[in-house]
Order: structure tokens, then C-alpha cells, then sequence
């Protein structure tokens, strides 16, 4: 039996009291989440991503549109009975239960015999690296502990779909990266389908299959996370993965798989993806993207502005053609950063630029 | 913020400076009600000009006030009650004597041998059936104590705490005089099965048998008629034929009062004409030959009365309370 | 030691320290004192016979039971309502969710014995309800325990409800969401994670309800019939009886199931909370099913109507001619207020108006020390400010009496007694708002005025006392409450020269003068809501300013 998600066209509509405010929170939605991957909803707080999730667990009810597991429709299954499991922010770890309760308290309710719930318990307890500690209140534990009991409480039901809601957005920041790689461990080893729900691009760069970018309620883009890094859809996916610098231009001429766009500070060839003559576009030039030479040397001229410091690595702003570009140069040993005011030559690859289609001038 | 506290520090010492200003106030505690009291008292203040601040208590509880504050006392005058009440306030040592110069003669039973206490009206114990009552339960009116006993009744008597009322210690000494003490006990002991509950003021059982709550008050008939029929509730009034008690109202002057003076020219006004009339508002007998009696009002002439003993009945007060208390159990 | 030089060196804080000690002493401590005193010293000498006396009669034993079992089914009454309205408008989205919540919280503005009044207007043998549906057919025997559980389940539900709200409110909904999750059905949910986490407010709910029944005076003088209570029996031993070792003894009796309901609340049910109430509260985002819903909808809207129904028959009786006899409707009661209750009227604000401010800062000041400071004693100021609230009106009216009726505290009879029995049995109202105030403003703030060279005083006023402004008013408001309804302890101190409006209209339905008490009642009513409202708007132009100055900084 297959546990792929799929969401068919959700929307959520948010009614105000008495009507007064209409907020669309998740606008015409479709995914499919394949069996046993784990799917990030990434996006900025607001974007809807959270609400999607609480509509794949049942907490919402969605305005139009239906929600399947597998090829069952579940959208008016109750949440109880949908078998999927959801690891909160907040963790949600009952209070007054014991980590052994707490981990077995969706076995209870199904109503396993004791001697293979205590077994299951226990053996879980020991994948999650907190055997011995069945008998502890969750507030005698540490952050990371529990939000493993909370993992540990979700997996133990076995369920079709495991939702994580910002689950490590509480913890300190060696621990996150830790953590993630943990969830990541298990995902994959117990291969169950996951939607993961997060605002950092770091945690769903590494944990994730693919990335959903989420925008006003709306999917953005989804891809694997090479994919949005490297060749995002759109101006605001492209500004929310990474740094880069964008460029306004115009496509003059498509050449074979090259178009000839013009900037301001001159013509370049870029891969054309697509796009035709007279199209409006924005250049993405990623600050590693690009070099620094001597003056006199590369592409173009220009003086830095500033310097970042950053110990492996420099920022620099380079301001060229009246405009300031970021650029990042891994820091080789014992050399002194530049200084405001140097003139130096910048050089990049044409080939590693991206085109993203620029609005309001079609 | 600060303008508010301004407001409130005036407010404040407007509050203390309020007692200063005006020196003839009279301080007194009554046993009438609030809404009789008003009747008098804005009166004397015309008549006067002394200003008057009283405190409307049940007469028991006058007395077990004015007990507590011996040491201390804060007022000059007692102003209404049974005589017996004042009597035993005579003996626990609360009174002064203060004798009115009358141009008439006030009957012996109706002052203090000793003036600790002069009385100024009369009334008698009565029954006060709700009409309504009586029609739906087909029985006739009490018109005898041991009628009081009777099954029909049961659960529809109200009468006062004899502790915290005047009036209900004036049946229960009445009861005394007239059967003897253990007799009286082992009635009321009986007539407990027939009522509904105590209260504390002996003139409440009057509206709650004119609202119908109980069937039957046991009272004054000066309450009877004011709160009862007067005020247009359906109460009809009986008294027992082998004869009832009564009062005689008292007024005491407090022992060691503050306003010794005003308290006398108080009892001078109670007694004159003037204030005797205005008692036809709530139909008491008044003493003054001179005054007026309201129309219906219950004279003495006009009940079988008892031989009623206020000194003894004053005397044996706390005793017979005890008593009360410890056999009835209330 | 080393604190106690430090608070040397600052005057201003060690003689508000000092001057707090000695008044608590003087105006909490010591009348207590006295009044257990006056249970166990006869003749200069230590005895027991007293309470022997007291306890040998099964007549004055029966009042403890009454007043214990009148308690405990008060205390689950109440606390069953309050967490159905609690429960209904936290979690289950019911429909009209504000207009139940005021509802909810209208009891505690009323005066006691409103609601006795409205029982004996609607059910009373010549009630609206007993005449009208029955025909007089069936006495529903309100006077007494029946009556009472009516009128003080009632009477003191709110403060289950504030409880169990604040409680609800503070649970994590992903712990509901999480059971909900892992397969638990609704009905599972509420029972294996709701309920548990509300059990100890459950538990704190009980016991401050036991605590107000025990207490709750107003109600029992009017609806007990012969179901005496321990409140009203101390009382008559005072007044009636001028019985002061037995009245003092029933005090003592009355003290001790109180002292320990509170102090189990205070100590131990307090400490096993689960959830922190932040006064934050988180949204509910998992409802119930409509069933549920549609149920405990129909149940708010039952009990709200009982409410509704009380208290618009004291609006109605208070127009009515002669209740029972001539319902004809008139204004006259109203005028009477103004005639014959004037004096009672002025006396009950101004006295209220003083004491009120005083017990504001006052409250602020002791919250102040308390939360921010260090000296010796502070458990004892803190646990004695509190004591006043557990303590039964009555017991603290005795006390009073005893105390203060020779010199050198002579104070019966004055404005000054009523004052500081007012302040002192409500400045725990205004400990606690500033309290709750001060938890949230960061020390670091007040610190970083004194780094600039303020001392505590200084601190205190310029930066403290800004900041807590709408708590304070609202300690203010709710004190201010408690003043223009307060009975219990008052009645004992009252004097010809300062007389209250309780007391009057408490005689009025002694007496039976039911209209004219529903005249008084809702005059009453009605100057508590003008000043809430007047303290309401004091309060917003604070904020309001307050956010102005942020925007302009």
C-alpha cells in the first residue's frame, strides 16, 4: 500500500468575527509527496506552509480542495483516524505522563497489550538513544531528549505519514544540526513519508528530497534542493535561498541554448532557459559565483565598498556601474582582506548565471 | 494619575472633618424599623434642631450591643424595645435614670421604679394569618395559643430568635407567666414542629406572612397593622382568647453616654403630644392620654390581656434564654 | 545580616518596611489573636470549657456539619460550572463566547445576598416560579441547604471560572493536538490529557470555593430558614446573645477548615501545577464536535438564563408595588432609595473612596517589597497580607470588636475602623495584581535605574508605579467592588455615625421588604458598574498615553 501524499488543489479561508476579515492562508495548493521521501514546506512564518501541514493531520478542515494518502481521500477523515503523527515545535509531550507513558500513549489507545507495549517502548526508546529514561517526567529532560521522546512518541504507531511542525526550532544551534541529522537518519532508515515544516533553509537544504518554497499561500517552486538553489523560478525564491545579487536586463537575442541579455553594465550570454527576445528579466549572480582579480583584469571594473569579515570566508561589496554587488571569497590563510576604496577587476563565468523573469515590464 | 490622587486626598479628609462640624448630634441605637424610624426621627431634628445618627438593631441585639460597649459607649440613647428588654439592660448595668417632667401621670408599669427607663406606647402580642392561606388550606385563624399547635399549621409559623427580638421574648415570658416555666417549654417544644424558621427581627414575620411565605406571623398588632393590612397585604389579625402579653415601649439613657443632655430632651419629645401622634402612623398606642389613637389600632381595652410581669419578665431574661436555647435548640 | 545593613542604608525602603510590619501586626495579626483569646482565656485564666460547652450541645455542633456540607457541595457545584463555562468558551469556540464570559464574571460584582433575594422572589413559596408552574402545588424548600447550594453555587462560580479559564487557557494545545495525533478520539483526548492537566486547578477551585462558602455570611442570614451555619451562628452569639467566648469559640471553628483549605491551596495545590499560567493565552485551535459543542452551548445558555432569570427578578421586584399583594409597578422604591437611603449611600462611597486608594498602593507597595526585595521577615509579610483573604469576614469582624473597643486603639464607632477593616480584608486583592504586574516587567529595567543613581523609593515611583498603572487600577476597580458589597466583617463596626448600604438593605430583607431591597440592590449594582466603567476608561487613556509615548521614544 502506498503512502504518498497528495494534495489536490487545497485552499484555506480564514473568516474574521462577523465576517469583518477574509485571510486566504493556502491559495490553490497541489503537491504529491512520494512514498517514503521526506518533503520540506519551507517559507517564511506566514506563508501557509503550517497550515497545509495541519490540513494533512486533519487539524483543518480545507476550504476547497482534498487531501489523499495514498489513493484514499482523507479530507473528511477525522484526525484520530488519519494514522499520521505530528512532531510539534512546542514538542506536546504530556506533562503529567512519564516519558514510558507518554511514548506509549498512542498504543494505549489502540489498545495493545501491556507486555508488547512495554516492549515496543522500550525498543523505541533504545532507537532513540534514551534508554533508561522511561521512568522521568518530560520536565526532568533536556530540550534534545525531548524532543526525542516526542519523535519517538510519533513513530511508535507506526503511521502512514510523519508531519514535523518546526520541530527543532527550540533548540540551541549545535543541537539542531545534530538533530537534524538524527531525523534524517531515521527517515530514512524506517523509510516512512515525511512533511517537514521549517523557515530554515539550512535545515530543509540537508534533511530534505525535495523543497517546497512556499509564498502568501502559494507554491513558489519545488524542486530538490539543488534545483532551488541553483535554478530558482522566481525573484523571491531565488532571494530566499542564499545570498544573490540581481541584476535587471533585457533579453536581446537568443542564441542556441545562450541569450544575450543587457544590463547596465554592459551584455552577457546566460544560459537562456527558456526566455525570448524582449523579455524582462532579473541576472542572478551568486556571491561565490564570483571572483576577484587585480585591476585592470576580468569582466569589469570596480572599487570595493566594504568588508565583511567572517573568518573562513570574506564579503565583500564591490560597487560596479553605480551598483553595489556582494561578493564572497573563501579566505585564504594569512592574507590581509582589501580595503575600502581599492580598485580591483571582477570575474564570473557566464555560464553559471541564472535568468528569473522580472515582472511589471512584460 | 496625580489629579486623581488630588481628588481622593480631598475626598479623604472631607470623609474625617464631616463628624467635626455641627456639635449637637445625638447618638442612638433603636429597636424600631428602619422604615418607622424615619418616621420620628427626621421630626426631633425639626422640632429641635439637634441632629440625630442612629443604628437599627433588633432590641436583643441592642442590648447585647450596648453590653459590649459598656466600657466604651457610643451612644446616649435606646430608643424603643419591650420593657422588659430595658429592664434586664437595667440590670446588667447599661442605664441611667432620668425621670420626664410630665403635666400627666404615667402608669406605674409603664416607667422604671427607678426611671432607668420610661415607657412611651403600648402593644400586644397578636396572630397575623395570611387570608390567602387560610382560604386554600380551609382553616380558620388562630384564636387561641394551643391553636398554634395544630397540624394545619405545620411548617407555617414564623416568629423571631427570643434572643436577637423583643417581641418574641415577650411570647416566650408571656407563655412563661401564663402556664408556668416547665409547661411554656414543653408548648413551645410543640409549637417548634409548626414553625418555619426564626428570624431576627420580631416584626419580619409580619411581611413574610403578608408576602405569603409563611402562613402566620406571631407579633405586635401595631406591626400586624402597619407592615400587614396597612401596607395592603392580606393579613388578618386574631389575639388568644385565654389572654395575651404585652409591651410597654421603652426608651433607656445610656449609662456614661456622650450626649447626656440631648439624650433627656429626646425622651421629653417622645412623650409629648406632638411625637405621640405621629405614632397613628404605625398604629401604637400612645401613653399620652392627650395624643390621638390611629383608626384600628388594638387598645388595650379591646384584648384579653394577661397579667403581665415585665420586671420579673426582665429579670429571668437571660435565664429563660439560656434555657431556650439549650431545649428548643435554636 | 549583611541584607538587614543593606536596607539600613536605605531609610525610605526600611521604614516602609517597618510601617507594613506594624500595621499587618496591629490590623491582621492581632484581632485574630484576640479573638482566639477571647475562646480559651476566662478570667484571666487559660481554659477549654468554652469550646466543651460549645461542642456538648448537638445544637451548636449542628452548624459545623451544615457549614462543612454546605461547603463541600458549593465547592463541587460551583467549580462544575465554572469549568463548563471555562471548558465551553477555551476549547469547544461555542457561539457567543463574550457575552457568556460576562455573564460569568457578573456574580462577583453583585452584593451577596442579591441572589437570595432573587431565590426567595422566584422560589419562595410565593415565588414567580412556585406560583406561576406550580400553582403552589410544590414547595421547592429553598430556605436552608437546598436554597443556599442554588444561591452560593451562583454566587461564587466566577472564581471557579476565572480559575479553570486561566488554566485552559495555558495548556499547550499541541498536547490536545498530539493526543488527537497519535489516534485518541475527542472524548480520549479530554479525558486523558484535558482533564489531568486540569486537575489542579480542579483541586484550587474546590477548596477557594469551600473557602467562600464557609465565609459567605450575606446569603445564609437570609436563605438558612433553621439550616444554621457556622457564619451566622458566631454572629448571633455577638449581637444576640452578648455571648463573646461562644461567639469567639464558633470564629476559632470557623478559622480552621478555612485556614487549612487555604493554605492547602497556597502550599501544595498550587506547586503541583502543570501548566504556567503566563496570562497569555494560547489560542485554542482544536474545537470539539458539534454535538459537543451544540451541548455545552445549550448548558452555558441554561445556567446563563438561571442568571438572567435571578437578577431580572430583582430588577423586577424593584418596581413592583407590594410583592405578593399589588403588582402594580411603580418608581417609588427608587425615590426611597434616594430618601431613605441617602445617608447610607454617601457614608458607603466616601468610606469606599478612601479606603480604595489607600488599598491600592498599599498593595503595590507590599508587592513591590515582596517581588523585588530582600529582608528578613518577607515570607511572614507576604504570607500575613494574604491571611486577611482566607480569613471569613466574620472571624475578622469579631476580631475587630475585641480589639479595638478599649484605649489605646480605641476605634468602634469611627470611619477609621471601617477604614482599615476595608483595607486591610482587600489589600490581598491588590498584592496579587501587582504582583502578577511586576512578574512581568524585567528587573532589569528598575536595575537600570538605580545604576543611574535612584534610590528604591525613587525607582519605585518614577519607573515601578508607571508601569504596573492599569494593574493597580484594576486592583483598584476590584476593591473598590469589594468595599460598596462588603458585609460579612463590616456588620460588626458599623456605627450610627458611618452606616453602610449592605447593611441597610440586608435589614430591608430581613424584614421582607423585598422591593425596596431591589430598589437598593440595583442602585448599588448599578454605582459599582458606573465606577468600574469611570476606572475602565481611567485605565484605557493610561494605556493609551502609555502607547503614545512608546510610538513618539
Amino acid at each position: 500500500m502506498s503512502n504518498a501524499v497528495r494534495l489536490e488543489n487545497l485552499r484555506k479561508v480564514f473568516e474574521g468575527r462577523g465576517g469583518s476579515s477574509r485571510v486566504v492562508a493556502v491559495d490553490d495548493v497541489s503537491l504529491e509527496v512520494k512514498d517514503g521521501s521526506l518533503v520540506t514546506l519551507l517559507g517564511p512564518s506566514g506563508c501557509g506552509k503550517t497550515t497545509v501541514l495541519r490540513m494533512i493531520a486533519g487539524f483543518e478542515a480545507p476550504t476547497e480542495g482534498d487531501v489523499f494518502i495514498g489513493d484514499e481521500r482523507i479530507t473528511a477523515l477525522p484526525a484520530n483516524k488519519r494514522r499520521t503523527s505530528m512532531v510539534f515545535q512546542s514538542y506536546g509531550l504530556f506533562p503529567h505522563m512519564t516519558v514510558f507513558n507518554n511514548i506509549g500513549y498512542g498504543l494505549r489507545i489502540r489498545k495493545v497489550p501491556a507486555p508488547e507495549l512495554r516492549a515496543r517502548v522500550l525498543s523505541m526508546l533504545e532507537l532513540v538513544g534514551l534508554a533508561g529514561t522511561e521512568a522521568r517526567l518530560p520536565s526532568q529532560l533536556s530540550g534534545g531528549q525531548q524532543q526525542r521522546v516526542a519523535l519517538a512518541r510519533a513513530l511508535i504507531t507506526e503511521p502512514r505519514v510523519l508531519l514535523f511542525d518546526e520541530p527543532l526550532s527550540n533548540l540551541d544551534a549545535k543541537l539542531r544540526v545534530q538533530m537534524r541529522l538524527e531525523i534524517r537518519r531515521l527517515q530514512q532508515r524506517l523509510q516512512i513519508t515525511s512533511v517537514y515544516v521549517t523557515h530554515d533553509q539550512d535545515e530543509a537544504m540537508t534533511l530534505s528530497d525535495q523543497i517546497v518554497i512556499m509564498h502568501q499561500g502559494r507554491i513558489q517552486q519545488v524542486g530538490s534542493p539543488q534545483e532551488i538553489y541553483s535554478r530558482p523560478r522566481t525573484l523571491f525564491v531565488a532571494d530566499f535561498i542564499g545570498k544573490g545579487n540581481f541584476l535587471a536586463g533585457t533579453v536581446r537575442a537568443v542564441d542556441g541554448d545562450r541569450a544575450e541579455v543587457e544590463i547596465t553594465q554592459g551584455r552577457l550570454r546566460i544560459p537562456a532557459g527558456g526566455f525570448r527576445p524582449a523579455d524582462a528579466v532579473w541576472v542572478l549572480l551568486r556571491p561565490e559565483a564570483i571572483g576577484l582579480a587585480p585591476a585592470g583584469v576580468g569582466r569589469w571594473q570596480g572599487r570595493i565598498a566594504a568588508a565583511t569579515y567572517l573568518g573562513s570566508e570574506i564579503f565583500y561589496e564591490v560597487a560596479v556601474g553605480g551598483q553595489n554587488l556582494l561578493v564572497k571569497v573563501g579566505h585564504p590563510q594569512g592574507a590581509t582582506p582589501l580595503e575600502a576604496g581599492n580598485p580591483v577587476g571582477v570575474v564570473f563565468d557566464e555560464g553559471s548565471l541564472h535568468l528569473i523573469p522580472r515582472e511589471g515590464t512584460a | 494619575m496625580r489629579h486623581t490622587l488630588t481628588v481622593l486626598a480631598i475626598v479623604a479628609a472631607a470623609a474625617w472633618a464631616i463628624p467635626v462640624q455641627g456639635a449637637q448630634v445625638l447618638h442612638m441605637y433603636t429597636a424600631l424599623d428602619t422604615a418607622e424610624t424615619q418616621l420620628y426621627i427626621p421630626e426631633f431634628e425639626k422640632d429641635t434642631g439637634i441632629k440625630v445618627e442612629w443604628v437599627r438593631l433588633s432590641s436583643g441585639e441592642v442590648l447585647a450591643r450596648l453590653r459590649a460597649e459598656a466600657k466604651n459607649p457610643q451612644v446616649s440613647v435606646w430608643y424603643g424595645g419591650p420593657s422588659q428588654d430595658h429592664i434586664a439592660g437595667k440590670k446588667a448595668g447599661i442605664s441611667t435614670p432620668y425621670k420626664p417632667p410630665l403635666d400627666w401621670t404615667l402608669p406605674a408599669n409603664a416607667h422604671d421604679v427607678d426611671w432607668h427607663w420610661v415607657g412611651y406606647y403600648f402593644g400586644a402580642i397578636g396572630f397575623g394569618s395570611n387570608a390567602d392561606f387560610l382560604k386554600k388550606a380551609g382553616v380558620p385563624a388562630p384564636t387561641s395559643w394551643d391553636d398554634l399547635l395544630k397540624p394545619a399549621y405545620k411548617g407555617q409559623i414564623a416568629i423571631a430568635f427570643p434572643y436577637t427580638s423583643g417581641t418574641s421574648y415577650t411570647v416566650l415570658a408571656t407563655l412563661v407567666q401564663m402556664m408556668g416555666e416547665d409547661k411554656a417549654f414543653e408548648y413551645w417544644k410543640k409549637l417548634h414542629a409548626n414553625i418555619h424558621h426564626y428570624d431576627k427581627s420580631g416584626s419580619a414575620p409580619v411581611t413574610q406572612a403578608g408576602l405569603g411565605e409563611v402562613g402566620i406571623a406571631v407579633s405586635f398588632s401595631h406591626d400586624l397593622i402597619a407592615k400587614g393590612s396597612a401596607k395592603g397585604y392580606p393579613i388578618a389579625m386574631t389575639f388568644p382568647r385565654e389572654g395575651t402579653g404585652y409591651e410597654i415601649g421603652g426608651i433607656s439613657l445610656i449609662k456614661g453616654g456622650p450626649e447626656p443632655e440631648l439624650a433627656k430632651k429626646f425622651v421629653d419629645w417622645a412623650l409629648s403630644v406632638r411625637a405621640q401622634n405621629l405614632m397613628q402612623q404605625w398604629f401604637r398606642i400612645p401613653l399620652n392620654p392627650k395624643a390621638e389613637v390611629a383608626k384600628g389600632a388594638v387598645r388595650a381595652d379591646q384584648v384579653k390581656l394577661i397579667n403581665f410581669d415585665a420586671v420579673k419578665a426582665g429579670d429571668d431574661r437571660d435565664r429563660l434564654i439560656k434555657r431556650w436555647r439549650s431545649e428548643i435548640g435554636q | 545580616m549583611n541584607e538587614l545593613r543593606k536596607i539600613l542604608r536605605e531609610p525610605v525602603l526600611a521604614a516602609a518596611i517597618g510601617v507594613i510590619a506594624v500595621s499587618l501586626f496591629l490590623f491582621v495579626i492581632y484581632p485574630l489573636f484576640k479573638v482566639f483569646q477571647m475562646s480559651v482565656v476566662e478570667d484571666g485564666r487559660f481554659t477549654l470549657h468554652v469550646y466543651r460547652d460549645l461542642l456538648d450541645k448537638p445544637f451548636e455542633r449542628r452548624p459545623i456539619y451544615n457549614s462543612l456540607i454546605l461547603g463541600a457541595l458549593v465547592a463541587v457545584a460551583g467549580t462544575a460550572v465554572g469549568y463548563l463555562f471555562a471548558f465551553a468558551i477555551a476549547r469547544a469556540d461555542v457561539p457567543w463566547k463574550r457575552f457568556f464570559r460576562l455573564i460569568a464574571t457578573f456574580p462577583i460584582i453583585s452584593p451577596p445576598f442579591v441572589l437570595s433575594l432573587a431565590a426567595i422572589l422566584l422560589l419562595g413559596r410565593k415565588g414567580f416560579i412556585t406560583r406561576m408552574l406550580f400553582q403552589g402545588q410544590w414547595d421547592p424548600h429553598i430556605y436552608g441547604l437546598r436554597g443556599l447550594v442554588l444561591v452560593e453555587t451562583i454566587a461564587f462560580f466566577p472564581t471557579a471560572f476565572l480559575i479553570m479559564l486561566g488554566i485552559l487557557q495555558a495548556i499547550d494545545p499541541a498536547l490536545e493536538e498530539s493526543s488527537l495525533n497519535l489516534g485518541a478520539t475527542r472524548w480520549q483526548v479530554f479525558r486523558t490529557v484535558t482533564l489531568p492537566l486540569s486537575v489542579p486547578g480542579l483541586a484550587s477551585s474546590l477548596l477557594v470555593l469551600f473557602v467562600e462558602s464557609l465565609a459567605d455570611f450575606g446569603n445564609p442570614i437570609i436563605l438558612s430558614g433553621n439550616f444554621h451555619v457556622l457564619s451566622v451562628q458566631a454572629y448571633l452569639h455577638i449581637t444576640g446573645m452578648v455571648d463573646f467566648g461562644g461567639g469567639a469559640a464558633l470564629a476559632v471553628i470557623l478559622l480552621f477548615p478555612t485556614l487549612a483549605a487555604f493554605l492547602l491551596q497556597k502550599y501544595w495545590v498550587s506547586r503541583k501545577s502543570y501548566v504556567t499560567v503566563t496570562g497569555k493565552p494560547s489560542p485554542a485551535r482544536l474545537s470539539v464536535d458539534p454535538f459537543t459543542r451544540r451541548l455545552l452551548f445549550v448548558l452555558c445558555l441554561g445556567v446563563t438564563g438561571l442568571i438572567l432569570l435571578l437578577y431580572g427578578t430583582v430588577i423586577f421586584g424593584s418596581f413592583v408595588t407590594l410583592w405578593g399583594a399589588n403588582y402594580t409597578l411603580t418608581i417609588k422604591h427608587y425615590a426611597s432609595v434616594f430618601h431613605i437611603g441617602g445617608r447610607y449611600l454617601r457614608d458607603t462611597l466616601i468610606l469606599a473612596s478612601v479606603a480604595t486608594p489607600i488599598t491600592g498602593i498599599l498593595g503595590m507597595v507590599i508587592a513591590f517589597l515582596v517581588v523585588r526585595k530582600q529582608f528578613v521577615g518577607k515570607g511572614l509579610m507576604d504570607l500575613t497580607s494574604m491571611l486577611t483573604f482566607a480569613v471569613p469576614g466574620t472571624v475578622v469582624g469579631i476580631g475587630y470588636i475585641l480589639a479595638f473597643n478599649e484605649r489605646p486603639l480605641l476605634l468602634t464607632g469611627t470611619a477609621a475602623i471601617i477604614v482599615l477593616l476595608f483595607i486591610f480584608r482587600n489589600v490581598p486583592v491588590g498584592i496579587r495584581a501587582g504582583v502578577a504586574a511586576l512578574q512581568q516587567i524585567d528587573p532589569a529595567i528598575e536595575e537600570a535605574a538605580t545604576n543611574l543613581g535612584a534610590g528604591s523609593a525613587r525607582t519605585f515611583v518614577t519607573i515601578t508605579l508607571p508601569l504596573i498603572t492599569p494593574a493597580f487600577f484594576s486592583g483598584l476597580a476590584y476593591g473598590f467592588v469589594r468595599c460598596m458589597t462588603a458585609i460579612s466583617a463590616v456588620i460588626f463596626v458599623v456605627s450610627g455615625r458611618w452606616n453602610l448600604i449592605t447593611i441597610a438593605i440586608l435589614g430591608l430583607v430581613e424584614n421582607a421588604d423585598m422591593s425596596q431591597a431591589a430598589a437598593f440592590s440595583m442602585v448599588l449594582i448599578a454605582i459599582v458598574l458606573l465606577v468600574l466603567g469611570l476606572i475602565q476608561v481611567g485605565v484605557g487613556r493610561v494605556a493609551t498615553s502609555q502607547m503614545g509615548y512608546e510610538a513618539a521614544g
